[in-house]
C-alpha cells in the first residue's frame, strides 16, 4: 500500500494562479471550514507548527521551526489500544479529521514522503496511514534558507517539484499557487482566483536563484555511502563521544526519525489500561539495552555513528533515499554544535 | 485496514517447569479462526503481551506440525518474562506472530545439519529438530551439540532419547556440576564438544543460538575447522518493539533483526559495519 499523492503527469494541465497577498486570509478562513489548519506561528523567538485558531497567526516567513510537522502525523505520544480486566482489546478508533499543514517548506515534505515510505511497506501502520490520508500539504517553497539549512545539497529544496497538493512560491506582491494535486484542485476551487501570468513561472525561478545563493551550509555527496563505510573506526567518532552529551535531541527534531518505544499504562482502576508508543532515540543508553542489563551500543560513539550512519547510509538500502533532508534542525538544537555537514567535511579530510 | 500491533488473545494451556529459571508454555488463540490460520516456521517468533506489563519478542519452541497448540519456552529474566512465571492454565495472554524468517531448512539445499546452542538458545532450535524428525530420509548427518550452566539447566532432557532413536547424535555439556549432582557428560564449554563432534564442512549447514559471546566463540571455532561464513547460520537477539520493522529498535546497520533475521548467515552479519557478534571474531 502507498499513501497516493498525484504526479502531475497522472493528470491534465499542471494549473497556476495568482494568490494576492490580501486574499491569503479569506482563502485560509475558507479552507477553515473544513479542514483543521497547521501551519508555522511564532513561539518566543522560533517557531512551531501548530494548529491556526486564526488565520492571522500564520507566519510564512519563517525559515525552519523547533520540530518538524512529522508530529502530527507520527504523534509524539499515541495509544494504540486499550485492554481491561477480561482481556479485552479496545482499539482506539482511527478516523481523522481532514488537517491541512499550510506553509510546509521543500525539505519537510521530502521527509513526509521518507516516512511514508517507513509506515506504509510491509505490515502499512493504521495509525499513520489514517492520519497521512487525511493530510494534505499546501507547501512552500523556500526563499530565505535558515543560516543551518543545506537542501539544496540533497536536492530537496529550496525548490519543491513534487509531493505537494498545493505549492506556493512569495512572489513580494502575492503567492504562485501551483496545484500538484486532483486533492489540491479542490481547494483552489473554495476561491475564485485569477491564472497567474506565464511570467509568475520566470519571477519564481528568481526568487529561487536568490534563495540557492545564500545557502551557508553544504554537504558533498559525492560517494557518500563509500566514504562513511571506509572511516567507521576513525578517531574522529572518539573525539565526538567525548562531546556528544548524548541527549537525544537531534533525533527528537529530526523529521526523518520514526523510532518509537512502546509502553503499556495501568488506568488508576488498575482494572484497566492502554498502550502507548512514544518517540523514542538512538542517541539514548535505554534504546539498544535488553534484559538483565545487557546494551548493544553502550558506547556513547557507536549511538553517535548509528544516527549518522542511519541518516547517511543506511537509508538507502532500507527506503531507497538519503534519511536526511538537509532541514538544519540537528545542527541548531545541538547544544555542543555537533554538525553533521561538519562531521562529513572532517572525514573527507576538508 | 488490518492492525498489525493488535495481539490476539490465546490461553494458557498448559504449564512445564524446565529449570529453575526457565519454564515452557503451551498456548492456543481463542478465536477459532486465528487459531487454524496460524502457521510457523522453526526459528520464527511471536510478540507475547502480558496486558498491563509490556511485550517481549519470544521464539516459538514446539513443532511447526502441529500449530493449532504451539509452545513459548521462557527464561524469566524481566518484567514480562517473571510476570508470566506467576501465571496459571486457563490463563489468558496476547500474542501476535509469527514474525521474521527463521532457519533456511527449505531454503538451502542442506545435507548435513549441525546445531549448536547454548542455554535458553536450545528454544529456538527444537523446532529444526522436531521439523528434522519428522522429514529425517531428506538429511544426512545430523548433529546437536548443546550446552548449559549446570545437568537441571539443560532444556528437554525427556525429549534426549526420541531424538537419538531419530539418528540425531546429541553432544552434551555442561559449564559446572554442582557437589551432590550426577552427571557422566562432558565440563566445560560448547566449544569443547568441537573435539568430539563429528560433523564437517561439506555439505553442512550449521545453525547456532546463544548468548552472543558463546556465538562468537562457536563462529571462531567453525571457521578455524574450515567452516566457510556462508554456511553457519546464527539467531540474534536484539530490542524489538514491534516486531514488524516499525519501531526501529532492532536494527543493524540496514538491517531489521525482526525482519530480515532474527536468523542471518554469518557471511551476511561480515557485510555490516557494525559488530556484532561480540568482536570477539574480527
Ligand atoms: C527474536 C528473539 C527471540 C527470543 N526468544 C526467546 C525465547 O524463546 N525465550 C526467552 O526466554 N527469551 C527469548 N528472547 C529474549 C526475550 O525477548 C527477553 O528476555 C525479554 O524481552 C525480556 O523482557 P522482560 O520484560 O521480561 O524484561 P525487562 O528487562 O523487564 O525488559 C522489558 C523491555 O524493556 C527493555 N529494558 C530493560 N531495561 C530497560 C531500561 N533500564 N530502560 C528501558 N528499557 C529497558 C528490555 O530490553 C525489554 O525490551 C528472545 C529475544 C528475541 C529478540
Ligand atoms: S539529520 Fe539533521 S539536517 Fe538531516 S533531516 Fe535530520 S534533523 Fe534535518
Ligand atoms: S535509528 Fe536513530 S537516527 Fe535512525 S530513525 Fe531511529 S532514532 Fe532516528
Ligand atoms: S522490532 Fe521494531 S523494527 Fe524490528
Amino acid at each position: 500500500m502507498s499513501v497516493a499523492y498525484a504526479r502531475q503527469e497522472e493528470w491534465s494541465i499542471p494549473q497556476l494562479y495568482h494568490l494576492p497577498a490580501a486574499k491569503l486570509d479569506p482563502f485560509l478562513n475558507k479552507l477553515k471550514e473544513n479542514y483543521t489548519l497547521i501551519g508555522p506561528v511564532v513561539k518566543g523567538k522560533e517557531f512551531v507548527f501548530a494548529p491556526l485558531s486564526d488565520p492571522g497567526e500564520l507566519s510564512l516567513h519563517y525559515q525552519t521551526t523547533l520540530l518538524p510537522p512529522k508530529k502530527v502525523l507520527h504523534l509524539p505520544f499515541e495509544v494504540l489500544f486499550s485492554f481491561h480486566e477480561d482481556q479485552q482489546i479496545i482499539e482506539t478508533a482511527q478516523e481523522q479529521q481532514q488537517q491541512i499543514i499550510f506553509g510546509i517548506h521543500p525539505c519537510d515534505v521530502h521527509a513526509i514522503a521518507i516516512l511514508d515510505k517507513a509506515y506504509t511497506a510491509e505490515y502499512p501502520d493504521p495509525y499513520y496511514i489514517a492520519k497521512r490520508r487525511n493530510t494534505l500539504l499546501v507547501a512552500l517553497n523556500c526563499s530565505e534558507p535558515g543560516e543551518n539549512c543545506f537542501c539544496q545539497s540533497l536536492g530537496t529544496g529550496p525548490e519543491l517539484k513534487d509531493g505537494y497538493d498545493l505549492l506556493l512560491t512569495d512572489l513580494g506582491n502575492g503567492y504562485l499557487l501551483e496545484v500538484g494535486s486532483p486533492r489540491g484542485r479542490e481547494l483552489v476551487q473554495v476561491m475564485d482566483l485569477a491564472p497567474a501570468p506565464r511570467v509568475a513561472m520566470v519571477e519564481k525561478q528568481k526568487v529561487l536563484d536568490n534563495a540557492r545563493r545564500k545557502f551557508q551550509k553544504k554537504l558533498n555527496t559525492q560517494d557518500l555511502p563509500g566514504i562513511l563505510e571506509e572511516n567507521f573506526r576513525q578517531p574522529i567518532w572518539e573525539e565526538l563521544m567525548h562531546e556528544c552529551l548524548a541527549c537525544g535531541s537531534c533525533t527528537m527534531v529530526c523529521p526523518t526519525c520514526f523510532c518509537y518505544n512502546v509502553v503499556d499504562k495501568i488506568d488508576l482502576n488498575l482494572k484497566s489500561g492502554k498502550r502507548q508508543r512514544e518517540w523514542d532515540s538512538c542517541m539514548l543508553l535505554e534504546y539498544a539495552q535488553v534484559a538483565l542489563g545487557h546494551n548493544f551500543r553502550k558506547d556513547r560513539d557507536a549511538r553517535v555513528k548509528q544516527r549518522i550512519y542511519h541518516k547517511l547510509v543506511y537509508y538507502e538500502p532500507q527506503f531507497g533515499t538519503l534519511g536526511c533532508v538537509g532541514c538544519g534542525r540537528c545542527i541548531h538544537t545541538c547544544v555542543k554544535k555537533i554538525d553533521i555537514t561538519d562531521v562529513i567535511s572532517r572525514l573527507r579530510g576538508e | 485496514m488490518f492492525n498489525p500491533f493488535k495481539p490476539e488473545r490465546a490461553i494458557i494451556k498448559d504449564i512445564i517447569k524446565e529449570t529453575t529459571d526457565t519454564t515452557t508454555y503451551t498456548f492456543s488463540f481463542l478465536d477459532e479462526g486465528v487459531r487454524r490460520e496460524f502457521r510457523f516456521r522453526p526459528g520464527q517468533f511471536n510478540m507475547l503481551t502480558i496486558f498491563g506489563i509490556g511485550e517481549a519478542p519470544i521464539s516459538i519452541s514446539s513443532n511447526p506440525a502441529e500449530p493449532e497448540t504451539f509452545q513459548h519456552t521462557v527464561r524469566h529474566v524481566g518484567n514480562v518474562t517473571k510476570f508470566l512465571s506467576k501465571m496459571q492454565p486457563g490463563d489468558i495472554v496476547g500474542i501476535r506472530g509469527p514474525y521474521g524468517t527463521g532457519w533456511p531448512l527449505d531454503v538451502l539445499p542442506i545435507k548435513n545439519l549441525l546445531i549448536i546452542a547454548g542455554g535458553i538458545g536450545l528454544a529456538p532450535l527444537r523446532p529444526v529438530i522436531h521439523e528434522v524428525i519428522d522429514r529425517r530420509p531428506e538429511f544426512g548427518q545430523v548433529e546437536v551439540l548443546y550446552g548449559a550452566r549446570t545437568p537441571a539447566e539443560l532444556l528437554y532432557p525427556a525429549e534426549y532419547e526420541a531424538w537419538r532413536q531419530a539418528g540425531i547424535s546429541l553432544l552434551l555439556t555442561v559449564d559446572a556440576v554442582p557437589s551432590g549432582t550426577a552427571w557422566e557428560g562432558q565440563v566445560g564449554v560448547v566449544t569443547d564438544l568441537f573435539r568430539q563432534m563429528s560433523s564437517r564442512p561439506g555439505e553442512t549447514a550449521v545453525f547456532t543460538c546463544g548468548p552472543e559471546i558463546m556465538m562468537s566463540y562457536v563462529v571462531k571455532g567453525l571457521l578455524a575447522r574450515g567452516f566457510k561464513p556462508e554456511q553457519i547460520y546464527v539467531s540474534l537477539e536484539r530490542r524489538m518493539n514491534c516486531g514488524v520493522k516499525k519501531c526501529g529498535k532492532c536494527q543493524i546497520g540496514p538491517k531489521f533483526v525482526c525482519r530480515d533475521g532474527p536468523v542471518f548467515a554469518y557471511a551476511e552479519l561480515l557485510t555490516l559495519p557494525e559488530e556484532v557478534l561480540g568482536g570477539a571474531v574480527r
